[in-house]
C-alpha cells in the first residue's frame, strides 16, 4: 500500500448477537486508534467507523457482511485489525 | 419496528432530576414498572446495573441506551428520559448525557429484535436535528410527536 492508500475489504459479523452496543463500542475504540479515515458499509449505506451511533444504526446481525474502508497511512493495518475484530465471535 | 409501538407513554420522564447514573436508571425503572405490570422495578434496576458494569451504554453524542432482559414480558418495551442539565453517565466520550432510551427485552427473545430497536434509536439519534428537537420539545405530546415524525421517515 502507498502512504495514502485506500483499503477496502468485506467481513462477516461473527458475534452471536450481532453488532450490538458492546461490540460496536469495541469496534469504535479500535477504529479511533488509527489515523486513517474509517468508514463502514452495509449494502449501499456507508457510515463513520468512529461513531457507535452510526455503527449501531446498521443493525448488523450475526452472519451479515460489512465492508470496512480505510484511507490513510495505516489503512492496511486498520482494515486488517478491525476485520479480525468483526470475525471474532468473542466481540459479542 | 416503530419506536412509537414499543415506547410506553407513561414511562416518559421529561426532566429527570438525578445526580448520577444510578438515579437515572432507578427513576426510569420505576416509571416503566408503574406503567407495565410485568416489570418489577427492583429486578429491572438490578439487570440494568449489571449491564452498565460491563460497559456504559452512554454511547456518545449525549445519548444513552440502557437495556436489559426481563422474564414475563410479551414483547419489547421502551421508556425515555431527558435531562436538560445532563447527567454523568460515564459515557464513552466523557460528555454528559441528556437523552436516555431504556430498552427492555423479553428474557427468551432472540437478539434480533433488540438489535433492530437499538439500530432504530441510533439511526434517529445520530442526526443533530433529532436530538435538538427532542431536547427542546415543550411537553410530552411534543416529545412524542418528534419521535413519531422520525418513525414515519423510514
Amino acid at each position: 500500500m502507498t502512504a495514502d492508500g485506500v483499503v477496502e475489504r468485506s467481513f462477516k459479523v461473527r458475534a452471536e448477537l450481532g453488532l450490538h452496543a458492546r461490540p460496536a463500542g469495541q469496534f469504535v475504540s479500535l477504529a479511533n486508534r488509527f489515523t486513517s479515515e474509517i468508514t463502514v458499509g452495509r449494502g449501499d449505506e456507508w457510515v463513520s467507523g468512529c461513531s457507535i451511533l452510526s455503527i449501531l444504526s446498521l443493525a448488523a446481525e450475526h452472519g451479515s457482511t460489512l465492508k470496512i474502508r480505510a484511507e490513510g497511512a495505516d489503512a492496511e493495518q486498520a482494515v486488517s485489525e478491525l476485520g479480525s475484530l468483526l470475525e471474532t465471535d468473542g466481540a459479542g | 419496528m416503530r419506536i412509537m409501538d414499543i415506547l410506553v407513554r407513561d414511562a416518559v420522564i421529561l426532566d429527570v432530576v438525578a445526580d448520577n447514573k444510578d438515579e437515572v436508571l432507578g427513576q426510569m425503572a420505576q416509571a416503566l414498572a408503574a406503567a407495565v405490570p410485568a416489570v418489577d422495578a427492583d429486578r429491572l434496576l438490578e439487570v440494568l446495573r449489571e449491564r452498565e458494569a460491563l460497559q456504559s451504554t452512554g454511547i456518545g453524542e449525549g445519548v444513552a441506551i440502557p437495556h436489559g432482559k426481563l422474564p414475563g414480558l410479551d414483547g419489547l418495551v421502551a421508556g425515555f428520559a431527558r435531562s436538560g442539565a445532563g447527567v454523568d453517565f460515564e459515557s464513552i466520550d466523557g460528555q454528559p448525557t441528556h437523552l436516555f432510551f431504556l430498552l427492555v427485552v423479553p428474557e427468551h427473545a432472540g437478539g434480533r429484535q433488540h438489535l433492530k430497536a437499538l439500530a432504530r434509536i441510533s439511526r434517529f439519534c445520530r442526526h443533530d436535528d433529532f436530538r435538538k428537537q427532542l431536547s427542546e420539545a415543550a411537553g410530552l405530546d411534543e416529545v412524542l410527536k418528534v419521535i413519531e415524525g422520525e418513525d414515519e421517515k423510514f
